[in-house]
């Protein structure tokens, strides 16, 4: 296949046409913070964190929603991509009530994991502190809405892979929250298949299994790639 | 998907002629998933809110996941999950409005009734919605009272043409 | 219908005019405003006059779109000698029909701005109210009616879908609207012709022409009076688009909040339809385009290009990474076009008297005419188009009758929540797109509101914000929280809780949901707020605490 020269951080890089940029970095071992992005299934671009600058570009676009196209200029690294990752960062700990001593992702939380990697210390926003539920109504799993961040990978799992779209999200703004069927229980869905493909989906502890304690969480996300992967190959 | 007839909810009585116009709708519509929103539009028109088995009858002839209809439902204002009130008070709050003094006339209706905005009074008598614009901006702040606007609208004239409507005078 | 048949309409109906037959005309404006300020009853009540006095033979009643100064309505314009006047109730009907119509001498002291001139001009077009605009997309907007095609017809009415049709090609139809400079009305100022010829050179089967009529802006109502006065232009202008890029498909999104206007422009389809001027085979030429209505259901983030698009699929509004530009991949993935409702009502008469025309007005970078829905604290609240470049102190006093009361100018807010405010220093800025984004405001759709100094410019900003917040889709982090820590900061401020440290965080927080936020909606809320920071920083500043404990 042809390729296509593109430069990523100064660094000279023959790329793949049809690709996104994302791909390409990953490629090239060039780290891109993601948290919305799950491979295997379609990106959405909505949580701005693998945002990059693009040489001519004034705005600033998401990498996992961009295609390379020749010869273009990106920028992965510079302090106002790093600034922009803290702040959005922050405000995924500020919206919701994340309290990792007592989560059963603790350690196991692409959302703890962040954190560490734009080495937050300290959150300069007010917390919101919202209302949420915790849904037990499932025999096995708990949706716990004060663990989410609203990166709708369960949705399009649920919907994409597994095809049973239980997952959905009601209303909007900042009142957004994830619902299945007609916001019923998650035990009383009809069309939840129990399959768990959105436990392992879920970055932080918001899906998880009832039968285990904390910090014995074990969620395996590449399953969805691998799934998708292997069916391609049937085809 | 497991089978979509298993979506619970009351069934609705054929012969409503509310029914019968979404029914019509629906076919008209060729029972095109895309045309969700416009199916949505004439039970709303309807009903004047879109009741559960409502939402079941629709998410059932679009054959569609329940959980897409609700998400939709609850993205768009103009789309209300509860009855609206029997008489409805829209003040609009667009910039016009608010530059002219609507936020006065809301909490003079909420002192006067004790209707919050975007609330229905316990009788279901009145409800109390905004809007946030609809678009009379040269005779702001106005004020819709059961379909009728109402032009430069002062707070005490508002509070007596509510008072008539729901016969408290 | 053929082109032959469609020239004797026109012919015959341009006989009906007044020029032709002697008859006077009245027409009465029934704008929203109007409808709202009693203009039904007052038709019914004219009707009823003339019948009395046998004088119906004379003289014909037309119900109009928006004729402008909404505040003064309901307003009735008598032809040809364009005496306008206002507040008209029915009280007062009886003499003016005494003596507009029977005795033909015009009632000065009920004349248009009879109350704020010395004298009022007899013919309303040499008031400085209308003779400071130009009319170009409302121009028939309040003379003809709008339920009757025939009187688009009369006012030259597909004239300019005939022309392109049958002497140009879709090549020479977008060199036409690229030659006059014209740029998108909805907002951003895209030129126009720019995005018809993208559309065009993507080769599918199917491409799509969207009129985008979801008027969100709080404090704007432009589309919805050129909708409701004059739907043919809009239709003919989406018809034309289509030939030009292709498309056999159009569909119009209105706001559900104008049943009229839905009303008015499914009528007009029908009546175009009938006509064979939409439908297969327009005037007997090889093209075919059909357009739907879709009633937008209340969200302002679907004036958005591509939540508009998912919304017209039937699904949730939210917007989509670009690119893919919708011209590449829009409606169900096809090319589409989206336009708004203004620049669909320019295009005909673009296409009738040449772009090279059209160009010449207005600024060198901003090309013709743009309409403003005038309103807040000012005299002469209402509907106005103007020339691009004139200047924001022409359209308050001039034309505005500036403010209420006799108070004092302190700002001018345009493009709503996406745009900004300007403070009065800046009277004398040209209203063209590039001087309003100089002073960190938008063109916007034509929202204009004018504040006198009862306006608390952070209270201002915190409305502006609220508005964001709950329009936001809620897809992507900036947006959904940023918005709302921006909101609850500003509201710290204005119950003068907040400190230095708080304002800092704000100016950071409002210059990150603008560069990282998925779509314009996100991009352009923190607008308000950074503009009255820019020019009104004292009103924020004289509110912090003094001591800075918080950190």
């Amino acid at each position: 296949m042809n390729t296509i020269p593109i430069t990523i951080d100064d660094k000279k890089i023959e790329a793949d046409p049809g690709k996104s940029i994302l791909e390409v970095c990953r490629e090239n071992d060039i780290e891109i913070l993601t948290m919305c992005h799950l491979k295997g299934i379609l990106d959405i671009g909505a949580c701005r964190l693998c945002l990059v600058e693009i040489e001519g570009m004034n705005k600033l676009l998401s990498a996992c929603t961009t295609k390379v196209a020749a010869n273009m200029i990106i920028r992965t690294n510079t302090d106002r991509i790093r600034k922009y990752q803290r702040i959005t960062t922050e405000l995924f700990f500020a919206e919701r009530n994340h309290v990792c001593a007592v989560c059963v992702a603790n350690g196991q939380c692409e959302l703890q994991d962040l954190g560490y990697k734009v080495g937050l210390d300290h959150i300069r926003y007010p917390h919101l502190f919202p209302q949420c539920e915790v849904d037990t109504s499932h025999p096995w799993y708990v949706l716990d809405h004060n663990r989410c961040i609203m990166c709708s990978r369960c949705v399009r799992v649920c919907n994409e892979v597994e095809g049973a779209h239980n997952w959905d999200i009601k209303n909007r703004g900042h009142q957004v929250r994830i619902i299945s069927d007609f916001d019923t229980p998650w035990g009383e869905s009809v069309t939840c298949t129990s399959c768990g493909k959105c436990l392992h989906a879920c970055p932080t502890g918001a899906i998880w299994p009832k039968a285990i304690v904390q910090g014995q969480l074990q969620k395996n996300p590449g399953m969805i790639c691998e799934l998708m992967e292997k069916r391609k190959m049937r085809l | 998907m497991k089978s979509d007839t298993a979506v619970p909810g009351k069934e609705l009585p054929k012969t409503d002629p509310r029914v019968k116009l979404i029914a019509a709708k629906l076919k008209k519509e060729n029972y095109q998933p895309d045309a969700l929103i416009e199916i949505l539009h004439t039970a709303q028109n309807a009903y004047g809110h879109l009741p559960k088995e409502v939402l079941t009858y629709i998410t059932k002839a679009l054959r569609l996941p329940p959980s897409r209809v609700y998400s939709t439902v609850t993205f768009y204002h103009f789309f209300s999950l509860k009855s609206k009130g029997e008489h409805t008070c829209l003040v609009c709050t667009g910039t016009a409005c608010y530059v002219k003094g609507a936020q006065q006339i809301l909490q003079a209706i909420e002192k006067e009734t004790g209707i919050a905005p975007g609330k229905v009074s316990a009788d279901n008598k009145l409800g109390v919605q905004v809007a946030r614009c609809i678009g009379a901006c040269g005779l702001a702040p106005a004020v819709v009272i059961d379909e009728e606007v109402q032009a430069k609208a002062s707070p005490e004239e508002i509070i007596q043409k509510l008072n008539a409507k729901i016969g408290k005078i | 219908m053929n082109r032959q048949e469609l020239k004797t309409i026109i012919q015959a109906e341009k006989n009906r005019e007044f020029s032709q037959t002697g008859k006077q005309k009245i027409c009465v404006c029934c704008g929203a405003g109007c409808l709202s300020s009693g203009a039904e009853e007052v038709m019914k009540k004219l009707q009823e006059e003339i019948k009395a006095r046998g004088i119906e033979h004379e003289v014909e009643v037309i119900p109009t779109g928006c004729m402008g100064p909404c505040n003064q309505g309901p307003l009735l314009k008598c032809l040809p000698g364009y005496n306008m006047y206002q507040k008209v109730d029915c009280s007062n009907i009886e003499k003016i029909v005494q003596s507009q119509l029977v005795e033909k001498k015009p009632l000065e002291d009920l004349l248009l701005f009879a109350d704020l001139r010395e004298k009022p001009f007899l013919d309303a077009r040499e008031d400085p109210y209308f003779k400071k605009q130009l009319k170009i997309a409302l121009k028939d907007c309040g003379t003809l009616n709008p339920e009757r095609i025939e009187d688009y017809l009369a006012h030259d009415g597909y004239v300019a879908l005939d022309k392109a049709l049958f002497e140009l090609s879709p090549e020479e139809v977008i060199a036409e609207v690229k030659h006059s400079r014209i740029r998108g009305r909805g907002g951003a100022g895209y030129p126009t012709g720019l995005k018809w010829e993208s559309v065009y050179k993507y080769v599918n089967d199917q491409k799509y022409v969207i009129c985008n009529g979801d008027e969100g802006d709080p404090g704007a109502f432009m589309d919805r009076s050129v909708l409701e006065g004059n739907p043919h232009r809009v239709l003919e202008g989406m018809c034309i688009a289509g030939y030009a890029i292709g498309a056999s498909k159009g569909f119009a999104y209105i706001r559900g909040e104008y049943p009229l206007a839905i009303k008015r422009f499914e009528q007009a389809i029908k009546q175009a339809k009938k006509m064979g001027l939409l439908g297969s085979h327009i005037l007997g030429s090889s093209f075919s385009f059909d357009i739907e209505v879709r009633i937008g259901a209340g969200a302002f983030v679907c004036g958005e290009e591509t939540a508009l698009i998912a919304s017209i699929e039937g699904k949730r509004g939210t917007p989509k990474p670009r690119p893919p530009f919708p011209a590449e991949s829009g409606l169900w993935g096809k090319p589409t076009l989206i336009n708004n409702v203004e620049t669909f009502a320019a295009i005909a008469p673009i296409i009738r008297n040449g772009g090279e025309w059209y160009s010449e007005i207005g600024t060198p970078k901003s090309a013709g005419t743009k309409v403003f829905a005038l309103a807040g604290k000012i005299n002469n609240a209402g509907l106005i188009e103007v020339p691009m470049g004139t200047t924001l102190r022409e359209i308050v006093f001039d034309i505005g009758g500036g403010i209420q009361h006799g108070e004092e100018f302190k700002a001018a807010q345009t493009g709503g929540p996406s745009g900004g405010c300007i403070p009065a220093a800046h009277l004398d800025v040209k209203m063209d797109y590039e001087s309003l984004v100089s002073l960190g405001s938008i063109m916007g759709s034509g929202g204009l509101i004018i504040m006198d100094k009862s306006s608390d410019m952070v209270d201002v900003a915190r409305f502006f914000m609220e508005f964001c917040m709950d329009e936001s889709c809620g897809k992507c982090v900036p947006c959904r929280v940023g918005t709302r820590m921006l909101h609850d900061l500003l509201q710290k401020i204005c119950d003068n809780k907040a400190t230095r440290i708080d304002l800092d965080r704000l100016e950071e927080l409002a210059v990150y949901v603008k560069e990282a936020s998925l779509c314009g909606l996100g991009g352009s809320a923190p607008n308000p707020l950074l503009s009255t920071l820019r020019h009104f920083r004292e009103e924020y500043e004289s509110r912090m605490l003094t001591h800075d404990l918080s950190e």
